[in-house]
């Protein structure tokens, strides 16, 4: 295999790689909030759980979860600096319980084609 | 802390108005937090150097400011192919053609060059930039807006599977298209026999017309191609599709019409008129302005056969893949 090929397929592995995170990220950060979390330990947590994600993707991601009425914030201060608090609101307890089946229906679906 | 306030103000600057002081302040939280654990790992506070890569990884103040605005797209992907293939064709059928034609005009017409001497040679251009500019801004205005109206979702939704065109074979030749070309071409066989084309002089309507030397052989190489053309229409028939060897003999044989137009054109091939009523001056000036304009029509064989001719080395080319 040359070299150029070796990146080529190094390049479409991460693409499907990042593809695929990108769709498990709201489930993973609306499970996460079922806590109350700020964005930089919500980073952290998330991290810490294996799912990291930079700043420039969680905030908006946030943003559109509460555009969408499943994530209530608060602004509050906190080690005397202003932080925004998020958490799961009534809508996303129920959306996320309907997702995580939906994930576990596609898990076991494709251990099944696996 | 100073990097980090040009860089929020840099993301602050591409945010949507209402957001701006919100998100940053966001931001600024995210960021301030990387600062100080960082901060706290290494026991001293962090340099420029040290900050500089906490804003790289964040990335640039475009990007970020980006995520946060709605996708946005002058044409949609639902319209977008439409509006290529428009644009494609505009390109394709209009105005390269038209370009080629000013470059052979400009090429090979001296007087046009005399005309438009040093920088009017590109002014005379101006039509054609004109021609560009408004196609492309009408088009793209006339797509933004459709993609913005009812219209749109009417065009792309209503559609039946029944009115969709039938696949195309573009290596099939048609039979009928064979069958008229074979009929104009044996016509022409039998005109030429009919008149004697062979002859370098001719009467008609009271007129004689000499013909040069090169005539007769002009009539050899003629009737050379219409023979040759029957053997193609007759190879066509038997087998109805393009193959290696009808398209070579096919781009073969126009490079051969082409070059026997273009000779013909410039060979000043009318000797002389004469008749009754035609006084002999005026004859002369009439030979001469027939053969300078058949002349000038040179630059549209040599356009007609460019064309003719990538047409016949695409289908060359489309024949050698699909073996």
């Amino acid at each position: 295999m040359s070299p150029n090929t070796e990146t080529n397929s190094d390049d479409r592995y991460e693409n499907l790689r990042q593809e695929l995170r990108r769709g498990s990220l709201p489930l993973a950060v609306l499970a996460a909030l079922r806590t109350e979390h700020y964005g930089y330990t919500l980073r952290k947590t998330l991290a810490d759980h294996g799912m990291a994600i930079d700043e420039g993707t969680l905030y908006p991601l946030l943003r559109r979860l509460e555009a969408q009425g499943l994530l209530v914030s608060q602004w509050r201060e906190e080690g005397k600096r202003n932080k925004r608090f998020y958490r799961l609101s009534a809508d996303g307890k129920s959306i996320l319980k309907q997702l995580l089946t939906e994930w576990k229906s596609i898990h076991a679906s494709l251990e099944d084609i696996f | 802390m100073e990097l980090v306030d040009r860089y929020l103000y840099a993301v602050k600057f591409w945010l949507p108005r209402k957001q701006k002081d919100d998100i940053v302040a966001e931001l600024s939280e995210d960021l301030r937090s990387q600062i100080e654990e960082r901060e706290s790992e290494l026991g001293h506070k962090l340099s420029d150097a040290e900050v500089e890569p906490i804003l790289k990884r964040c990335g640039s103040p475009l990007a970020v400011a980006g995520r946060y605005l709605p996708q946005q797209s002058l044409i949609g992907p639902a319209l977008f192919p439409i509006y290529s293939v428009i644009i494609r064709s505009l390109f394709f059928y209009f105005l390269l053609p038209w370009l080629l034609l000013w470059i052979g005009i400009a090429v090979f017409s001296p007087d046009f060059r005399a005309d438009h001497p040093g920088a009017a040679l590109l002014a005379s251009l101006e039509p054609w930039w004109l021609a560009c500019t408004y196609s492309l801004f009408f088009n793209t205005l006339a797509f933004a807006l459709l993609d913005r109206s009812h219209a749109r979702s009417h065009l792309v939704n209503n559609w039946n599977p029944r009115a969709l065109p039938a696949p195309r074979d573009h290596n099939r030749i048609s039979r009928s298209a064979t069958i008229f070309q074979l009929t104009v071409v044996v016509a022409t066989l039998a005109l030429l026999v009919q008149v004697d084309a062979f002859h370098r002089v001719f009467h008609f309507f009271g007129l004689t017309v000499a013909l040069s030397h090169q005539w007769p052989y002009f009539i050899w190489a003629m009737t050379v191609l219409n023979g040759a053309e029957i053997a193609i229409c007759c190879l066509n028939l038997s087998q109805p599709r393009w193959t290696r060897l009808s398209a070579s003999l096919r781009l073969g044989l126009n490079v051969y019409s082409s070059g026997l137009i273009y000779l013909l054109c410039r060979s000043n091939l009318l000797q002389s008129l004469s008749g009754n009523d035609l006084p002999s001056s005026e004859a002369a000036t009439l030979v001469d302005s027939i053969n300078s304009w058949v002349a000038g029509s040179v630059i549209w064989v040599l356009v007609i056969g460019a064309i003719v001719l990538l047409i016949d080395v695409r289908r060359l080319l489309r024949v050698g893949r699909a073996a």
